[in-house]
C-alpha cells in the first residue's frame, strides 16, 4: 500500500531531449544562436533560484538580479585581479553569494510576506547603486573588461560552443541538486512554510532559519549564474543587474509555472523565444510581457507547465473511464 | 500529587499558575494542570472559555503573562513554538492546518521529518507504523499520491492527527478533533487517542462532544471565562454544581447581566 508511483518520467524525457538539442544545435546554427542559448541557460539558473524561493518556500524576492551581479563581480574580480582559476572563481562566487544571502535572510525574514518583498526591492536598489559607485569592486560605470573564459585542467573554453557546454553542465547539475532538494526533508520544510507557516511552526520547523537557508540556496544559484555570465560575456556592466532583470525572472517563472523546475525551463524558453523571435517589436516588449502575464494569470494561474499537467490528468481520467466502460 | 496512583511517574507537562489576559479579557487565570504519559485529560468549557488559548500558551503561540510551564521537568516558558514542538509537544488545530498544495504523502511524511529533527528521536519505521495509524484513522483506502483536496473535511482532520502521532510526541494537544465529524469518524478519533495512550503519550483533549470526553478521559478540567472551575474524575465533574451552572446558563446569565 505504501509503494508509490515515482513520476519522474517527464523530467527524464525533457533532460534527454535537451541534451540532444544542445548537442545537435551548435552543428547547424550560427555562433549567435549558440550565444543566445548560453545566455538563456544562465537566465534559467536565475529563474531556478526564483523557483526555490517562490515556488518552494513561498517568498517573493526582487533582488535576484542583484545576487546574480554579486556572483558575477566576485568571479570577475578573482579572474582578472588574482591568480585564481575558473574553479576558484566559480566556488567563490557561489559560496560568497550564498553566504551574503544567508546573512541578509536572517535580517530580512524578520519581516513577513509582502514586507519581505518590499525589503528585497530596497536591497536591489542598494546593490545597483553599489555596482555603479564601488569602482574597485565593479569597475564602476565603465564596467569590468577582459574577463578570461573558463579554463580547467588545461582545457580552455574559447569557442561559443564549448562555453555553451560548460553552462549546460552547470545547469544540469544545479537542476539535479534542486530535484534532490525537492524530495528531501529540507525541501518539505520549505513547502510547509509556503503552505502554512503556523503548521510548520507546530512541526518544529525554525521558520527564520529555514527561510534564510532557502534564500542562501537561491543566492548560490544566482552566484553560479553570475560566474557563468562573467566568463561567457567577458564584460560586466552594472546595467545588466537591474530591478527590471529581477522582474523578468519573476515573469519567466510565472509564465512557466512555479510548481516545478520544468516550469522555470519553459518560462525561460518562452521569454527568450519571444525576445529573439520578435526583435523588431522590441519597443513593445514590455507591453507584450504585461498583457501576457495578465492573460495567463487569469486563465492559467499555474503557468504553462501547471496547466499542461491539469490537462494531462483530465485526459488520463477520461481514458481510464472509457477503458472501464469498455469492459 | 498523582491522580493515577502510579507514584514513580513524573508528570510530562506541568502548568503552574499560568495567566493570560488579552486587554481586559481574562483568557487564563491561575491555571494549574498536570499531564502524565499515557493518560487523557479532557478540557471542557463553554465557547470562549479559553480552551484553545490554553493550548496556544502551552505550544508557545502566545507568551504567558505570569506562571511557568514545565515539560519533562524543564522550564520551557521562554521557548519558541518550534523548540517546544521539537522537544515533543504535538498539537492539532481546530481547523486542520495542512499543506494544501502538497500531496497526501508529503503531508504525512512531515510527521516523521519532525521525529527526525528531535535530538534523541528514533527514526520512524514508516512501513510498520504508518499502515497501523492509517487503519486506526480509517484512512487505509486513500491514495497517498492524491492532492489534499481529494479528502473530506473529516478525513483531513483525522490525517492531521495521524501526522502528529507519526512525529512521536510525548504530549499531544487535540483541539476539538471530533468537531464537524460524523459518528463513524468520531469513533476513529477515539481509536487514535487509544493508540496514543498505548504508546505512553499524554493527551490533552478539547472537545464539545460529551459522549467522547466522558468515555475516554481519565480526568477532566473545566474552564469558564479563563478560570479553572474544577479538575477531577469524569463522574465527579458531571455532578459538580458549578460545572452544570456554567454549561446550563449560569455563565450565560452572568454575561447578560
Amino acid at each position: 500500500m505504501l509503494a508509490r508511483k515515482k513520476r519522474n518520467t517527464p523530467v527524464i524525457v525533457i533532460t534527454a531531449f535537451l541534451i540532444l538539442l544542445i548537442a545537435v544545435v551548435p552543428q547547424f546554427t550560427s555562433t549567435y544562436t549558440v550565444r543566445i542559448l548560453s545566455v538563456a541557460l544562465i537566465n534559467y539558473l536565475c529563474v531556478l533560484s526564483v523557483y526555490v524561493l517562490l515556488g518552494l518556500c513561498g517568498q517573493n524576492s526582487f533582488a535576484q538580479a542583484g545576487f546574480w551581479g554579486i556572483g558575477a563581480y566576485i568571479a570577475g574580480n578573482i579572474l582578472t585581479k588574482t591568480f585564481g582559476g575558473s574553479l576558484t572563481a566559480f566556488v567563490a562566487a557561489v559560496c560568497g553569494t550564498a553566504f551574503l544571502a544567508f546573512i541578509l535572510g536572517f535580517a530580512f525574514f524578520r519581516l513577513r510576506q509582502y514586507y519581505f518583498t518590499f525589503a528585497s526591492i530596497g536591497l536591489m536598489t542598494i546593490l545597483n547603486v553599489l555596482f555603479i559607485n564601488w569602482v574597485d569592486f565593479s569597475g564602476g560605470a565603465l564596467g569590468m573588461k577582459e574577463i578570461p573564459t573558463f579554463q580547467l585542467f588545461g582545457f580552455s573554453a574559447d569557442s561559443e560552443t564549448s562555453k555553451l557546454y560548460v553552462v549546460f553542465a552547470v545547469c544540469l547539475v544545479a537542476t539535479f541538486l534542486i530535484l534532490l532538494l525537492f524530495h528531501s526533508s529540507l525541501g518539505r520544510s520549505f513547502m510547509a512554510i509556503r503552505d502554512n507557516e503556523m503548521a510548520a511552526d507546530s512541526m518544529g520547523i525554525n521558520s527564520l532559519l529555514t527561510k534564510s537557508i532557502a534564500f542562501a540556496i537561491s543566492g548560490a544559484l544566482c552566484g553560479a549564474a553570475g560566474a557563468m555570465w562573467a566568463s561567457v560575456s567577458g564584460y560586466l556592466s552594472y546595467q545588466s543587474f537591474t530591478y527590471n532583470q529581477s522582474t523578468i525572472y519573476l515573469v519567466m517563472i510565472m509564465i512557466g509555472g512555479t510548481g516545478s523546475p520544468i516550469g522555470a525551463l519553459i518560462g525561460t524558453a518562452a521569454i527568450t523565444i519571444l525576445q529573439e523571435g520578435f526583435r523588431s517589436l522590441q519597443d513593445y516588449m514590455q507591453l507584450i510581457y504585461g498583457i501576457g502575464v495578465i492573460i495567463l494569470m487569469i486563465f492559467q494561474p499555474e503557468g504553462i507547465w501547471g496547466g499542461g499537467k491539469i490537462l494531462y490528468e483530465r485526459f488520463r481520467k477520461h481514458r481510464e473511464k472509457s477503458k472501464v466502460s469498455a469492459v | 500529587m498523582n491522580v493515577l496512583g502510579n507514584t514513580e511517574k513524573n508528570p510530562k507537562l506541568v502548568l503552574s499558575d499560568v495567566c493570560k489576559n488579552f486587554g481586559g479579557v481574562v483568557a487564563a487565570r491561575d491555571i494549574n494542570l498536570e499531564i502524565f504519559g499515557g493518560e487523557v485529560v479532557g478540557l471542557i468549557g463553554p465557547n470562549g472559555a479559553g480552551k484553545t488559548t490554553l493550548i496556544n500558551l502551552i505550544t508557545g503561540v502566545y507568551k504567558v503573562d505570569k506562571g511557568k510551564i514545565y515539560f519533562k521537568g524543564k522550564d520551557i516558558t521562554a521557548q519558541a513554538t518550534y523548540q517546544r514542538a521539537i522537544q515533543g509537544i504535538g498539537r492539532t488545530f481546530q481547523h486542520p492546518h495542512l499543506l494544501d498544495r502538497c500531496d497526501i504523502w508529503t503531508n504525512i511524511i512531515m510527521g516523521s521529518d519532525m521525529a527526525a529533527r528531535k535530538k534523541h528521536g528514533n527514526k520512524v519505521d514508516l512501513d510498520k507504523v504508518l499502515p497501523e495509524l492509517l487503519e486506526c484513522a480509517g484512512l487505509q483506502a486513500i491514495y497517498l499520491d492524491d492532492p489534499m483536496s481529494k479528502l473530506s473535511y473529516g478525513q483531513q482532520k483525522l490525517l492531521e492527527v495521524v501526522r502528529v502521532l507519526l512525529s512521536q510526541p510525548d504530549i499531544l494537544l487535540l483541539d476539538e478533533p471530533a468537531a464537524g465529524l460524523n459518528n463513524r469518524e468520531t469513533q476513529y478519533v477515539s481509536d487514535l487517542i487509544r493508540y496514543a495512550v498505548k504508546h505512553d503519550i499524554g493527551v490533552l483533549l478539547i472537545e464539545h462532544s460529551m459522549e467522547l470526553v466522558m468515555s475516554i478521559c481519565d480526568r477532566i478540567t473545566v474552564l469558564n471565562f479563563g478560570h479553572q472551575i474544577t479538575t477531577g474524575l469524569p463522574e465527579e465533574v458531571q455532578n459538580n454544581t458549578e460545572v452544570i451552572e456554567a454549561y446550563l446558563g449560569g455563565g450565560l446569565a452572568d454575561a447578560e447581566d
